[in-house]
Order: C-alpha cells, then sequence, then structure tokens
C-alpha cells in the first residue's frame, strides 16, 4: 500500500497521529470485499443480483417486469426472450457458483456479449459500468494516495481539532468508501480552486470552506463547512456534506449531492415528534381525568344504578336461558334428569369428587384419544369427529348436571319456607329448576343490587366470591353425577324404596305395621305359581 | 413427550387443510451467502415449513450459503445476520400452505461454516430433511421437526464440547447416524408418533447420557460393539427385544459394561411401542 502523507507546516508527530488516525478509514475504503451475494430468480422474468460489501452502500441489480434497476433507479426495459435478459441470466449462473474474490473478479471481468446492439447493449454496459464501479476498489491492488493539508495554528489548537472529529469517521469513510485515484484532505484550511485548475480525486474539507471556481474530476467531501460552486465550476463526482453547507453559483456537479447527515437529522426529527405525540398523549389522559374528577365523576349515582340494573338483567337472561335449556330436558329426558339429580343429593361429595377428576382429566382424554386415533388409516375419520364433538360432549353433561343441581336446590327452597319461595312448586320440575337457577344466582343479583350503594364494595365482592363458589359447586356435583350415571342411564341410588318415596313426596310418617288387614286364614299362601286372578277374588 | 403430541396435532391440522389449497404457484429460486467477518460465536436459527431440506458444511471462508427454491405467494426467504445471531429460512407471508402430490416442492439447500462455534437451531415442519452436520463446530443443538422423513448424519466429529444435544420429532420417520460424533454430554430425545432409529456409533469423546421420551411408535436403538451401555427402561405398553444386554436390578446392560471405554446411560421413556435394540459391528 503506497500512502503518501504531505503534511504542511507541522511536524512528524502530528503526521504520525493524523495517520493512525484516519487511516483505517481509508483502508476501509481500498478493501471493498463482497461480504454477502443475493442471486433471486423468479417464474416471471425476474433476476436480481444484491452485493453487500464490509463497506459503503451495497449494489442491487433488477431485471424485473420489463425494467432494469441498479439500486432501485429505472436504468432500461427489457423483453423476456431477449438477448439482455438471456446475457444477465448466464452472467447469474456464474455468480451463484463464486464467492468473495473470484466473484468479484468474475463480475469485472465481466463485458456484453459481441454483436449486440441497440437498447440491450445500452442496458449491459451500464450494467457493466456499475459493477465495475461498485467492485474496482477490490480487485486494484493499489490504494488511492493521499495527501494531507491542515491550515495554520498551534500544535494543540490542531490536536484538539483532530480529536474532536474521531467521532465523525463513520461519516468520513462513508464518504470515502468509494473514492477511487488520489485524496485531498485539508483539516481547519480553506481551499479555493482557481479558475483552469483542476483537482484531480477526491476532495475532503473538514473544518473550513472550500471555493470552487476549477474543477474537480473527483468527489467533493465537506465536514462541518460550507462548499461554494462558482460560475464556470464543475464537480464530475458526487458532493457529499456533513454538517455543511452548499451554495451552488452556477456552478455544476455531474453526480447527486448527498448530505451523509440527513439519516441522523431524520432520525432526530423521528425522536422529537414521538417524544412530542407521547407526552401530549399523556397531558391529554391526565386533563381528561382531572376534568372527569372535577364533573364528579368519583361518584356518578347514575351510572351505578344503570350498572346494577344492567348486571341485574344479565343473570336475569342467564337464569331465562338456562331455564329454557333446563324445560328441553324435562320435556325430552326427564329420566336423566331424575336420575342425576337423585345422585348429586344422595351423594355429593362423591359427585363432586368424581366431577373434579373428571374435569381435569377431560384435556388429556381428548388429545390422547385424537392421537390413538390418528394412528391408523380407518382411525383418522373417527379423529376428525371426535375433535369437535368431545367437547361438546363435555359442555353437554356439565349443563345436565349443573340443571340437576339446580333443580335439588329448587326442591329444598320449596320445602324451606323462605319468604317469597312459595311459588316453587315441588311437583313441577320447571318451577323447581328455576327457583334453583335463581337460588344459586342469588348471590351475584343481590350483589349488583348493592352495588347502588356507595361504599359497600366489600360486600359485593364477597358476594361474588361466594356465588362463584356455588356455581363451581354446583357444577363440579353436577358433572360428577352426570360421569358416575354415564349421564343419567344408570341407576346408581334407584330404585328407593316406596316407603321412603311416599314419605319424601307426602312428607308424613306411616307406620305399615299399624294397618289392620284382615286375611281370610284359609286363604291360600301366594307362590310364584299361584293365580293372582284368584287371590283377586279373595280380596274383594 | 407433550411437545411431540402437540406436533402430530398440528401435522394433523396440516393434512386436513391440505386439500383445500388452490391457485397457481409461482416459484422463485433466491441463492443467498455470506462471508465469514471474524465471527467469535454465533446463534444459528433455522427455520423450513415444507418440502426438501438439507444441510451441509459450507467451504472454507464462507459463513452460510443457502439456496432456496419455494412459492412466493406463500413464503419469503428470511436471512437476517445481527450482532452474533443469523436467522434463515422462509416465513410464511399469510395464505394457506399449498402442497399437492406429483407437482413440484420447495427446497432449502443450506451450507453452514466450519469454522465458526455456533449454537444451531433447526426446526422444521412436513419435510423430507437430509442433514449432514459433520464438522460442524457446534455448542448446542436443538432439532424440532413435525411430520417429516429425516435422516441426521453426523458424519465428522465435531471439534468442540457441546452441553445439550436435542431432538423433538412430532410424527416421522427419523433416523440419526453417529450420535457419538456430536461431542455431546447430554442428547434428548422427545419423540411422537413413529419410527425413530437412532445408531450410537461415531467418536464418542465424553461419558454422555441419553434421555428418550417416546409416545406411540416404533425405536430402534442401533449401538457399535465396544460401547458400554446402561439402558433404564421406564415404560407402558412397550415391548423390548433387548438383544445383547443383560438386566440387573431394574436396569439393562451391554455384556461388556464394565470393560468399554466409553459408556452411555440411556433412560427410556416409552409408552404404546415397541423398542429393538441392535448391535452392530
Amino acid at each position: 500500500m503506497a500512502v503518501l502523507l504531505m503534511l504542511l507546516n507541522r511536524n512528524a508527530l502530528t503526521g504520525l497521529i493524523l495517520a493512525a488516525l484516519l487511516l483505517p478509514a481509508l483502508a476501509g475504503a481500498q478493501e471493498r470485499v463482497v461480504v454477502s451475494k443475493e442471486v433471486a430468480v423468479g417464474s416471471s422474468s425476474e433476476a436480481s443480483l444484491r452485493l453487500e460489501f464490509s463497506s459503503g452502500a451495497p449494489l442491487e441489480i433488477a431485471f424485473d417486469d420489463g425494467t432494469v434497476t441498479i439500486d432501485g433507479d429505472a436504468v432500461g426495459s427489457f423483453d423476456r426472450g431477449g438477448a439482455a435478459y438471456a446475457a444477465w441470466r448466464n452472467l447469474l449462473s456464474e455468480a451463484i457458483a463464486l464467492e468473495n474474490g473470484p466473484l468479484s473478479e468474475m463480475l469485472v471481468a465481466w463485458s456484453p456479449p459481441e454483436g449486440l446492439e441497440g437498447s440491450a447493449r445500452d442496458v449491459l454496459e451500464t450494467i457493466d459500468e456499475a459493477l465495475e464501479r461498485s467492485l474496482r476498489p477490490a480487485v486494484e491492488v493499489d490504494a488511492p494516495s493521499v495527501s494531507v493539508s491542515v491550515g495554520s495554528g498551534g500544535e494543540s489548537r490542531l490536536l484538539q481539532a483532530l480529536l474532536g472529529q474521531v467521532g465523525r469517521l463513520s461519516v468520513l469513510e462513508e464518504a470515502l468508501a468509494d473514492a477511487g485515484g488520489a485524496v485531498q484532505l485539508h483539516i481547519q484550511e480553506d481551499v479555493e480552486v482557481q479558475e483552469g485548475e483542476t483537482v484531480h480525486g477526491t476532495l475532503v474539507v473538514i473544518q473550513a470552506d472550500a471555493r470552487i471556481r476549477g474543477t474537480v474530476d473527483g468527489d467533493v467531501v465537506v465536514v462541518d463547512g460550507s462548499l461554494q460552486l462558482l460560475p464556470g465550476s464543475r464537480v464530475l463526482g458526487e458532493v457529499r456534506l456533513a454538517d455543511a453547507d452548499v451554495v451552488r453559483n452556477e456552478g455544476a456537479v455531474d453526480g447527486t449531492v448527498v448530505d451523509m447527515t440527513q439519516g441522523e437529522r431524520d432520525l432526530e426529527a423521528e425522536i422529537r415528534a414521538r417524544l412530542r405525540d407521547e407526552l401530549r398523549s399523556e397531558l391529554r389522559d391526565e386533563i381528561r381525568q382531572t376534568e372527569h374528577r372535577s364533573s364528579g365523576g368519583g361518584f356518578n349515582p347514575f351510572r351505578r344504578i344503570f350498572g346494577a340494573v344492567g348486571g341485574i338483567v344479565e343473570n336475569l337472561v342467564k337464569i331465562l336461558i338456562l331455564g329454557l335449556i333446563g324445560m328441553g330436558i324435562i320435556a325430552f329426558a326427564p329420566d336423566n334428569l331424575d336420575i342425576v339429580a337423585e345422585t348429586a343429593r344422595r351423594a355429593p361429595g362423591r359427585a363432586a369428587a368424581v366431577g373434579v377428576a373428571g374435569a381435569f382429566l377431560l384435556v388429556p382424554v381428548w388429545i390422547l384419544g385424537a392421537v390413538a386415533l390418528a394412528v391408523s388409516i380407518v382411525g383418522i375419520p373417527v379423529m376428525i369427529a371426535w375433535l369437535p364433538l368431545f367437547p361438546l360432549a363435555a359442555i353437554v353433561a356439565g349443563l345436565l348436571g349443573y340443571l340437576a343441581v339446580a333443580r335439588n336446590v329448587g326442591e329444598w327452597l320449596a320445602d324451606s319456607g323462605y319468604r317469597y319461595t312459595e311459588w316453587i312448586r315441588k311437583s313441577n320440575s320447571v318451577y323447581t329448576v328455576f327457583g334453583g337457577l335463581i337460588g344459586l344466582m342469588s348471590f351475584f343479583i343481590v350483589g349488583h343490587a348493592l352495588s347502588v350503594v356507595p361504599l359497600v364494595g366489600f360486600v359485593k365482592g364477597l358476594l361474588a366470591f361466594a356465588g362463584t363458589l356455588a356455581s363451581l359447586a354446583a357444577l363440579a356435583v353436577g358433572f360428577g353425577a352426570v360421569l358416575l350415571t354415564r349421564g343419567g342411564r344408570r341407576r346408581e341410588y334407584f330404585p328407593e324404596s316406596f316407603d321412603e318415596a311416599w314419605e319424601r313426596a307426602v312428607d308424613v310418617e306411616i307406620d305399615v305395621d299399624d294397618v289392620d288387614i284382615e286375611m281370610d286364614e284359609e286363604q291360600p299362601d301366594e307362590s310364584p305359581d299361584g293365580d293372582r286372578d284368584q287371590g283377586g277374588e279373595n280380596d274383594d | 413427550m407433550t411437545d411431540g403430541v402437540g406436533r402430530v396435532i398440528l401435522a394433523a391440522a396440516v393434512l386436513l387443510v391440505l386439500p383445500f389449497g388452490v391457485g397457481a404457484q409461482s416459484w422463485r429460486t433466491v441463492t443467498m451467502s455470506r462471508q465469514l467477518s471474524g465471527e467469535d460465536d454465533l446463534r444459528v436459527s433455522v427455520s423450513y415449513g415444507a418440502g426438501h431440506f438439507s444441510v451441509q458444511p459450507a467451504d472454507r471462508g464462507v459463513l452460510y450459503r443457502m439456496q432456496l427454491r419455494y412459492d412466493e405467494e406463500v413464503f419469503e426467504p428470511r436471512a437476517e445476520y445481527e450482532g452474533n445471531r443469523l436467522e434463515l429460512g422462509v416465513e410464511n407471508v399469510g395464505r394457506s400452505i399449498r402442497i399437492r402430490k406429483n407437482r413440484s416442492r420447495g427446497e432449502m439447500d443450506l451450507r453452514l461454516s466450519r469454522e465458526v462455534p455456533m449454537d444451531l437451531d433447526l426446526e422444521f415442519g412436513a419435510v423430507r430433511a437430509e442433514l449432514d452436520l459433520g464438522g460442524l463446530s457446534m455448542t448446542g443443538l436443538s432439532l424440532s421437526t413435525g411430520a417429516s422423513e429425516s435422516t441426521v448424519d453426523i458424519s465428522e466429529p465435531n471439534p468442540v464440547r457441546m452441553r445439550t444435544a436435542s431432538f423433538e420429532v412430532g410424527a416421522a420417520d427419523f433416523t440419526v447416524r453417529h450420535l457419538g460424533n456430536l461431542n455431546a454430554r447430554r442428547i434428548e430425545v422427545d419423540a411422537g408418533v413413529g419410527d425413530i432409529t437412532l445408531w450410537f456409533n461415531g467418536a464418542w469423546e465424553q461419558e454422555a447420557g441419553v434421555a428418550i421420551d417416546m409416545g406411540l411408535g416404533a425405536l430402534e436403538l442401533r449401538f457399535p460393539e465396544g460401547l458400554g451401555v446402561r439402558l433404564n427402561k421406564d415404560s407402558f405398553l412397550t415391548s423390548l427385544d433387548s438383544e445383547g444386554m443383560v438386566k440387573h436390578g431394574d436396569a439393562y446392560y451391554s455384556l461388556d459394561w464394565e470393560t468399554a471405554d466409553r459408556r452411555i446411560t440411556i433412560d427410556l421413556n416409552a409408552a404404546f411401542g415397541s423398542v429393538r435394540v441392535v448391535w452392530v459391528r
């Protein structure tokens, strides 16, 4: 690497420091290796190449939908069956197999096929130039020469200024990424390119101003300064600015003018806008809450009344829906309801234990059943039915059990003699089911009714807790009873004795021994083979 | 085993929606590669949904090279490299997956560097996978697959020590060869439904523990002669053909357990399946 440091007005120590600070940036510009490659070919007319380098902007060349783009800028058009597209696909097919150095060399050495003319050749030549411009530093052995010039001032001031620019080295590195040929670097020293004078290579000015009347045949980079392009001046490359201004006073720039710190400024503006929005939102919320409090939002009786009425109506609707389902069960499966209810009444502890265990086992049984069915071809259709029907069956079982327990609660309320329970007719299951549902939901209803009164939130919470416990207990007991009775099809505790049923129905005690039945002593004993009609005649 | 069951359900769900895929497919081929740039270590995550999936070591100087063929209306490639994290594969762009018989399928051919120690996380779904992880420097390995036909070969020893290598398999035909080359202290296999074949050959650098959790299916354990094996079995409705092993207490031992240079202990938890032990010369 041949680096020429021309230090004007300064000693060797300063030169070494300058070199140490600036060489990494310059070296980065020279070693532009390909670190990442992406080749994409679509079934439509898409064929693209994207290269990322160790420094600097990536290169992307794409043939897509009839248009050729380089880094997103359209540079021409193509036909899917045309020569340009075929040549590009051939190049990509070679590029797929190569990496880094060999890839760069192949792409730089590539040129449009002979015999092409017209727009196809123009497009491919544009691509060739783009490839060479991007990759040439990676294959060139000679590094650009660097001329460093510093302005007047004390040694300490120079070092201070230089160290102050260390944070900008990344910008400087980016600005010099594509620098080919010579680089003239001026720090704290104004530069003037006279009319008729030509600067070869890249001109870099840091903390100083540049006045150009002549020509720069490379890029101009200005950091923390200003650039004046006076009449007759011309920059053949790009103008890159970092914290700098440009005055185009009839000067010409062949390339583009790039603000290197625009991204930072955009980011700052975005952060500022986001902070402003967040602050505005917080202030707005605070003002709204303050207005709410000042307008009596802490205690609003109408809101409480509406809330309480809404809660009560919600529970009444639940009772109505569940009651209608209960009526359906009473109409179509009265025996099942009877058996489940009787089991829940006689063995609530056992039913609750089975119900809780069954609830925990529901999901594992569902999954294991599906897995067991999935392993065979025959089982897969059954599994398709199993997946939705099993949860549905579990819901139906829970409903049946809950309603059976509600019926028991309704019967208990009918026997209790409490006020407002006289309407529950024990002989009619519809009444007992509705009565039981109201009983189970009464905790919630009373809780909502009490919420109208201020400062009773704790009581409402207690009632809601009690109601939840009651509902869960009813569900567990009912679900367990359903499981024990196989859905009300197996009599766990039926039939009860005739005496017990009679006593429960009329709630009186009858001693059958007290009934005096006169029997004819000559009446023959009734045997299994005996004639019942004959016995009947004797009774008569 | 719960994960395995989950994968079975996922696979069943995928199979259920397959017939509903309609419309033309638009195939795109992408080749992506990146050069090594002084990485010390790397966490690599690879995800791939459906098609043919292969992994091999890359050439020198290359960090990764990925060649993808995919339906661009359904998937998009994913290659994110930031810090010490590398994420590769394809991701769904919102429409249903379409897989049909007698139609060309997607492909993913991935080459990974041997030169960078990496914690490798591979996740793939309904694929036919051929993975050769031989020679890769793996500090960790986590492989999970759904309904696949997969073969994993660690054809060359892992040059760095690995704490745990885990394989989670849903409903799959799954074969792993040269488990000894993993250089892992612990190997975990969690399988749901399928035929699993584990080859315990390779260069065992250290004594290792192997935990196998097996659901429905057949498990074949292939041991090289000379490897000391202790097998602790905890099973339910599972048959065991323990050829070449003797039972002492609750465990099965290879005949040369006492004298073997390298020993491994296998904790087997299986249900509803069969386990077969095969000794290979």
